[in-house]
């Protein structure tokens, strides 16, 4: 068992966490008279409800909770192998690299099979004993040539805890509810004739506030677009710059603005308020194509050539920090506390400190990256291409505790919920049992 | 009296997470299911989808003896409707279970008439239920016009010949390679007929166009030659010519045209390429080019499709357009953009091309004589 001490710098604040800050906050709003501070205050109040609808052992998205990589949980076995420590296995009903999500009692994922990659899967499974709870198929009406490293269901399907969207590279948006019910499509390659990537999309969707957010870069038709969740009709749609790129949104809350996503093209970012799509503030400078931004302490740390620091405010162009010595291949960084991890192409997990990128430690582990890597209380989870997971601990040097293997290629990143790990390969979705 | 608002609000998120439970009411005969169902098989657009859900809601009620006659709907289904009725279909295909009969899918999936993705749809439902039936059906689908079943159907065949004698194998992969028309299967087959003597000309069985004439290079610096027509364009709809054509064959088992061998390894370019192609009969047939180049591509001076997009792919049928052929000689024309990125993958200049039906069957004949 793992990850019960802290991690240093301590570890992602928990919902409790969040909740002990806004009862804070309340207590102070009684002397507080502007409709700016009640506006500011009702957005913490819809972030707590957010935190309360995705329920705290849940991993409603792409990299967990708001996608940052931490999971609530603090301990999961240390040790697993195909005879070892499985709660359960699924077979997969086709290929994927988009990662699994855990809502309330389903684990969820998705998939594309067929010769031309244009039968497209969502599967519900029950979370404690890996029965087909329901599994909805879809044509692809868009284009599905993909890479062979990538799939056409390579975006991370999202939560929020009513509903499920799932984004395919097809440029098909899908919204079910919990029983699987069909809500509402979008097939946004027929709205949008020009839009998709021969080499396939991957950036998975985002529901922000009751807005499912989209995010197609690619050298056509490349725009974002926000969705009612409930409706499936266009809250905004706003142009993008034609050039490729894999980032997901990201979910960024900010005093002055609100909810909004960050959304990160190779050549810069732009925060968008997620209410109605304006461009709140934006920022140009050589961004990766696919490993995504992350933050904390209310800066965004860019995967760049190496990881640039930068405040999403203001109109200073100039990064707080840049560190070539923490590089990110194709996994995205994760920050937490005064921390930062990257792997990077070799496959080196290198950890900084997120106030001025200097380089506390690294560890080589085997293999190649496409998953990132994930936090549960003090310790990395790195699951490689090859099979391996690695679990690296941060406190002091970073240092692998344990490596477990199972069959199969996997590119996507794992997920975390009551003390599971849930792994995924291009066959097979595997439950590793609590401690 | 605040604390209280804030419990209310929690309990209302809270209550409002759970899933939502549809109780719909089923469709009151056969035709109002069928009804339904045309009308789902219309959907387009963003609005109105809690209708359209409602509605998928009651065909997923519907009894097992209407799923087929509501499934007919699919043949005129927009992109959105297709899903939509399947959505609905499948969750009263999931309800009935074995109410739907081996029998009435099986005679589903005997009825070429209906559309390729119906009788698939049919066929998987049949092999849940009597996977034997559905086997032995394959026999006589080789040359099925769904090609997810014609591939299952050259597979089979693949399967059985395994234990016979060589003779017997040649015969059936020749067979195969005939029916195939998936590019994996039909190279699979070629390569175990190779290895076993017999020579197979992978770009002829695939039909692509190998005679070309190739133009002189022109700038597309930062793009800009994409949409600038150059003198073999410019003349169009009279057939191109210019004194800078060279022929051009094609010796890759794909049929590449490789400028960067034709002309020159070169950034910021664009060429164009001419070939005559012969089909047998006039009418529609479709253009499929892969390239990993922008490019732009006319039939008799008539444009056909164009992609401004710069190394993403390089599949062979990367895109597929409908173009007017006429009976005899018809002059088709590429032109290929080169960009300047300078990744070691972004190098290649070329394009493949091959005229076919819509399942593939390579319809036109090589046209010789390009050098002119």
């Amino acid at each position: 068992m793992i990850g019960t001490s802290s991690a240093r710098g301590g570890k992602i604040p928990s919902c409790r966490d969040r909740m002990a800050t806004v009862f804070g906050t309340l207590k102070t709003c009684r002397h507080v008279e502007s409709l700016g501070a009640l506006r500011r205050l009702a957005m913490m109040l819809t972030a707590v409800l957010w935190c309360a609808a995705a329920v705290a052992a849940d991993w409603p998205e792409f990299l967990g909770p708001r996608g940052r990589g931490a999971a609530m949980d603090s301990a999961i076995r240390t040790r697993w192998s195909e005879a070892e420590g499985i709660a359960w296995k699924a077979d997969l009903p086709g290929r994927g690299a988009s990662s699994p999500i855990v809502v309330g009692d389903l684990v969820v994922v998705t998939a594309s099979s067929g010769v031309r990659q244009d039968q497209l899967h969502i599967v519900a499974f029950d979370k404690a004993s890996g029965r087909t709870v329901w599994h909805r198929r879809f044509w692809a009406t868009g284009r599905t040539l993909v890479h062979p490293t990538s799939a056409v269901a390579a975006g991370t399907p999202a939560s929020d805890g009513k509903r499920i969207v799932a984004l395919f590279s097809s440029c098909d948006l899908f919204c079910v509810d919990l029983a699987g019910r069909l809500l509402w499509q979008r097939n946004l390659a027929v709205e949008h004739p020009r839009s998709g990537n021969d080499s396939g999309m991957g950036s998975s969707p985002r529901i922000v506030d009751g807005t499912a957010v989209v995010q197609i870069d690619c050298q056509g038709d490349a725009f974002a677009l926000g969705v009612d969740a409930a409706s499936g009709e266009d809250r905004w749609v706003v142009p993008r710059e034609k050039v490729a790129s894999w980032s997901s949104p990201l979910p960024l809350t900010t005093p002055e603005h609100g909810a909004c996503v960050l959304l990160q093209g190779p050549h810069g970012l732009k925060l968008h308020r997620v209410a109605d799509g304006t461009t709140v503030w934006s920022w140009k400078g050589e961004c990766s194509a696919i490993p995504m931004a992350t933050e904390s302490g209310s800066m965004v740390h860019v995967p760049s050539d190496g990881i640039a620091s930068v405040a999403p405010k203001g109109g200073d162009a100039t990064p707080a920090w840049k560190s070539t010595k923490l590089s990110c291949g194709i996994a995205s960084p994760l920050a937490w506390g005064d921390s930062i991890a990257c792997i990077n192409r070799a496959g080196v997990l290198g950890i900084g400190d997120v106030a001025d990128g200097r380089l506390r430690g690294q560890v080589r582990l085997a293999g190649s990256f496409w998953a990132s890597p994930i936090l549960v209380g003090a310790t990395i989870i790195a699951a490689s291409k090859e099979g391996k997971t690695f679990l690296v601990s941060t406190e002091g040097a970073p240092k692998i505790i344990a490596e477990n293997e199972l069959p199969g290629t996997f590119t996507a990143t794992p997920a975390v919920a009551d003390g599971n790990v849930y792994l995924r390969s291009e066959t097979t979705l595997w439950k590793v049992a609590t401690p | 009296m605040r604390a209280k608002v804030w419990c209310v609000l929690a309990i209302v998120a809270t209550a409002s997470t759970r899933p939502s439970v549809s109780a719909a009411e089923p469709p009151q005969n056969v035709d109002e299911a069928v009804a339904i169902s045309v009308e789902l098989a219309k959907a387009s657009g963003p609005r109105g989808q809690a209708t359209l859900a409602a509605q998928a809601d009651r065909i997923a009620a519907i009894p097992a003896e209407w799923i087929v006659p509501c499934l007919a709907a699919v043949a005129d289904a927009t992109p959105a409707g297709g899903n939509w009725l399947r959505s609905g279909i499948e969750r009263a295909v999931d309800r009935t279970g074995d109410s739907l009969s081996a029998d009435t899918l099986a005679a589903v999936v005997a009825d070429r008439k209906q559309p390729a993705r119906v009788r698939t749809l049919a066929f998987g439902w049949l092999k849940d239920r009597d996977p034997s039936r559905a086997d032995g059906m394959l026999e006589g689908m080789v040359d099925d016009p769904a090609l997810d079943l014609r591939r299952e159907a050259v597979e089979k065949q693949l399967m059985a010949a395994a234990t016979v004698n060589e003779a017997a194998q040649k015969a059936t992969h020749r067979k195969c390679l005939a029916a195939a028309r998936d590019i994996d299967q039909i190279e699979r087959i070629a390569a175990w007929l190779s290895e076993h003597g017999e020579k197979v000309n992978i770009a002829e069985v695939l039909g692509f166009v190998r005679n070309w004439r190739v133009s002189e290079a022109f700038d597309n610096a930062r793009g800009v030659g994409f949409a600038k027509a150059y003198p073999p364009e410019a003349s169009l709809p009279s057939p191109p010519e210019t004194a800078q054509w060279k022929a051009v064959a094609s010796a890759d088992k794909h049929g590449a045209i490789d400028f960067n061998a034709s002309i020159a390894t070169k950034k910021g370019v664009l060429a164009y390429a001419v070939a005559d192609v012969v089909m047998p009969r006039g009418g529609p047939a479709e253009v499929r080019i892969g390239s990993p180049c922008a490019i732009s591509v006319w039939v008799n001076g008539r444009p056909v499709m164009s992609h401004e997009i710069y190394h993403a792919s390089e599949a062979i049928d990367q895109y597929v357009a409908a173009a007017e052929f006429r009976e005899g000689t018809n002059t088709v024309m590429v032109k290929c953009c080169q960009n300047e990125q300078t990744e070691p993958w972004a190098v290649d200049w070329e394009f493949r091309l091959r005229v076919c039906d819509p399942l593939g069957t390579p319809l036109a004949t090589e046209a010789l004589g390009n050098d002119k």
